[in-house]
């Protein structure tokens, strides 16, 4: 069958285990991970697609993909049901050969050139499913083109003295890349790679063959394959990227990113009327918020019913929050039902929580303190009056 | 339920909504922070399995059109011919609708091709969450060639109904009558009516030819009343909020205040959908004080507000005071504004500073895009 050529392809790697991100992950693929009230993590690289005007997306998965799968859906609310490209969940299956398990981030995208290969595209764009930014990949990919690069990745300036916990890209005047370094203990520069990259296809495609005959390759992009590239005299450069980026691998990470969102004017601003998130909406009633609720510097989503306070955090979609409930610089993630009197400081709060009167989760810290923050996992009971710890992860 | 249609009236009220229907149907008047009013109507069809309806409507239907789409809300995209409009002058229809039945008869044709054997026939005026297969799978087992959906707490002496009955202790109606502002013991017509589609087809197409259009007047009174045909009530008991007249919109959006008629109107299994605007969550800012009020998506709230209805994406600024008033979408109200009993209609800004107060009665309205 012909299929009309795509100039670009997206490859959305959504398959990490996300362990670092503990409960929350239990019996989520990180991607699925709620953030900001009524957004789930993947509609961020997602929403960045359809407005950069890629309309061909593949989303590779293989941890616990079922909640995933039926969040993607076919794709509807990011105008990505298309009938030729739209997004597509691309989990490891049996081939007449052989049938394995995504081995690395370079093998899940080998184990699908024949997905790409449908669409004949130039570049194929390969994102990560666990970032929180917004970006016009248009331009990048513009760039990519402009320069004739072979393969283009996004950096951002990161302060001198964290460089090491990063992918460093150590680059010439004109922005070309000569020497990559994985977490360096003497860093040359501060460009750090957000795991953002733009491939020529034909390129990409050799290295990838390559690399699965390497028997000694980890089968990774940044530690295998873009070496291999950058050592063969292909040309790299790397794209400079403004803007708030966020890795929320971390509990701490993911718990900072959902603080990032509060204030009038907040590090990272959703309502500025610029490129739209856009998610899967549940069909909820307007929030109602009673009388003797005192809410302060907080996102609350729709479908809540509000009679405690809230300071400083982000409530969900679909919460009830009780009579003399305290929240405090905390994320309460969907359906949650936190009752009568009970206290939440510093905690994320899974899905479908209850958390019974009279509970405790969390503590105070302060200023400039790290922030140990309490996880209860999705579904979880929290008994009346039990007691949380700070840093406690149920 | 494949074998019902719904047949939907745009535009019936308009007149008596006065300047909030100037640009725009009674069916997509927004309603209660995030819906249109002929949301509800929809989603009880499609929770009760209906998969083709014909919305019929005359003018000033651009709004409705932008907000139904496809209709894929409302799982009426699935189908050819899930969803249509049907309006004046598309099939040969002279001029404006002269009534009910003179639109159902410009609708023959949809009517006719249609394989449904039962059509509901509905406005969007009523606001409730109701199960229709239960009304249907009732109008059945009775075997009546009408039934007319009444419920009671709405005839009051005062309030003019389209359609009135009384029943007997067996729910037989004993009485019925048209235009009529019916006593406290009179049950009020929802305007649902459920009969076989070539019934329906039939008694229009009659009427019509008769010169008589008026559905409740001239077609349900005047057949009962002759024992033409027969005519059953399917009594509702839940809550129903008829906008029908502009006060009876504003004091039924700030009942959603009220957490029964919450509960009553979105209920487990009757879900209430709606097209979907992608916004954020609202934010409450560090001054904010918000108090009764319902909330949607989008909204920045840094002032206060008792007993309100915030649509989506509504600015309330530092310092501004707003109590008992109908805020409709991308509202800005500016700093230090003092509002009591408005209706703020859509992109409406309110300058600084600015006082209104109406009355419970008698509520300042704004039109859209309006500067104050």
């Amino acid at each position: 069958m012909n299929f009309q050529k795509k100039r670009s392809v997206a490859m959305l790697l959504a398959g990490g285990q996300g362990s670092r991100l503990m409960v929350l992950t239990e019996n989520t693929a990180k991607p699925a991970v709620p953030f900001g009230g009524k957004y789930r993590i993947i509609d961020f690289p997602l929403s960045n697609c359809v407005n950069s005007g890629i309309d061909t997306v593949g989303i590779l998965t293989q941890y616990q993909p079922l909640e995933l799968n039926e969040y993607i859906g076919n794709g509807q609310p990011w105008g990505l049901n298309r009938s030729h490209g739209g997004v597509q969940v691309l989990p490891p299956y049996a081939r007449s050969k052989k049938s394995e398990w995504y081995k690395g981030t370079a093998n899940a995208i080998y184990q699908n050139i024949g997905f790409i290969e449908r669409y004949d595209p130039e570049n194929v764009v390969i994102l990560s499913g666990d970032h929180i930014y917004r970006m016009d990949y248009a331009k990048m990919i513009r760039f990519h083109e402009e320069k004739d690069s072979d393969v283009t990745i996004a950096v951002r300036k990161v302060p001198m003295k964290e460089a090491s916990r990063f992918g460093i890209m150590n680059t010439n005047p004109d922005g070309s890349i000569y020497e990559f370094e994985e977490k360096p203990k003497q860093p040359k520069s501060n460009n750090a790679s957000m795991g953002i990259y733009v491939f020529k296809w034909s390129v990409l495609k050799k290295f990838l063959i390559d690399d699965e005959n390497d028997p000694n390759s980890e089968n990774d992009f940044g530690k295998n394959v873009i070496p291999a590239i950058l050592n063969a005299g292909h040309r790299l450069f790397a794209y400079d990227f403004e803007g708030y980026w966020k890795d929320v691998g971390t509990i701490s990470s993911l718990w900072e990113a959902n603080m990032e969102l509060l204030g009038i004017d907040p590090a990272f601003n959703l309502n500025d009327g610029k490129a739209k998130i856009y998610a899967r909406n549940y069909a909820l009633p307007a929030s109602f918020i009673a009388a003797e609720s005192k809410n302060v510097d907080c996102l609350i989503a729709e479908g809540c019913e509000i009679y405690g306070s809230i300071r400083h955090s982000v409530v969900s979609t679909g919460c009830r929050v009780g009579h003399d409930a305290m929240i405090e610089d905390s994320v309460i993630m969907p359906d949650a039902i936190i009752e009568d009197g009970a206290i939440i400081r510093n905690a994320i709060i899974g899905e479908g929580c209850v958390v019974h009167s009279g509970a405790v989760i969390g503590g105070t810290f302060k200023d400039g303190e790290d922030r140990a923050i309490s996880v209860v996992g999705k579904n979880h009971v929290i008994e009346p009056n039990q007691v949380v710890k700070p840093g406690e992860i149920l | 339920m494949k074998n019902v249609m719904g047949l939907v009236f745009a535009n019936i009220y308009d007149s008596s909504l006065g300047q909030l229907t100037n640009k725009r149907t009674q069916a997509s008047l927004p309603y209660g922070g995030r819906y249109r009013q002929i949301d509800f109507t929809l989603s009880n069809m499609s929770n009760a399995g209906i998969r083709h309806i014909g919305i019929i409507t005359q003018y000033n239907y651009q709004s409705l059109m932008n907000h139904i789409g496809s209709g894929e809300e409302w799982d009426l995209e699935l189908e050819e011919n899930g969803l249509e409009f049907i309006t004046p002058f598309s099939s040969g229809h002279p001029g404006s609708f002269r009534g009910k039945l003179d639109a159902i008869e410009s609708a023959t044709d949809h009517l006719r091709y249609a394989h449904e054997d039962y059509v509901i026939l509905a406005d969007a005026a009523v606001l409730c969450a109701i199960d229709l297969e239960e009304v249907v799978k009732k109008h059945i087992e009775s075997s009546r060639d009408i039934t007319v959906v009444v419920t009671r707490g709405i005839a009051n002496s005062k309030k003019q109904l389209d359609l009135a009955v009384n029943l007997d202790v067996n729910g037989e109606i004993t009485d019925m009558a048209v235009d009529y502002a019916a006593p406290a013991d009179y049950l009020a017509s929802m305007g649902l009516f459920v009969m076989r589609r070539d019934f329906l087809m039939e008694k229009a197409a009659e009427a019509v030819a008769h010169s008589r259009y008026r559905l409740e007047r001239e077609l349900i009174l005047k057949g009962w009343t002759d024992a033409e045909f027969t005519v059953g009530a399917y009594e509702f008991h839940n809550v129903a909020l008829f906008n029908e007249s502009t006060d009876e919109y504003f004091r039924n959006n700030l009942a959603l205040i009220d957490a029964d008629t919450r509960k009553s109107l979105f209920r487990e299994g009757l879900t209430i959908y709606t097209k979907v605007r992608d916004q954020v969550p609202c934010y409450y800012g560090e001054h904010s004080e918000i108090d009764n009020c319902i909330v949607a998506d989008g909204c920045l709230l840094l002032g206060a507000a008792e007993h309100s209805v915030f649509f989506r994406g509504v600015r309330l600024s530092t310092g501004a005071f707003v109590k008992n008033c109908v805020v409709m979408a991308n509202t800005e109200i500016g700093i230090g504004a003092h509002l009591e009993y408005c209706i703020l209609d859509k992109d409406v800004k309110i300058n600084a500073g600015v006082k209104l107060i109406g009355t419970a009665e008698h509520p300042v309205i704004l039109n859209r895009g309006d500067v104050v």
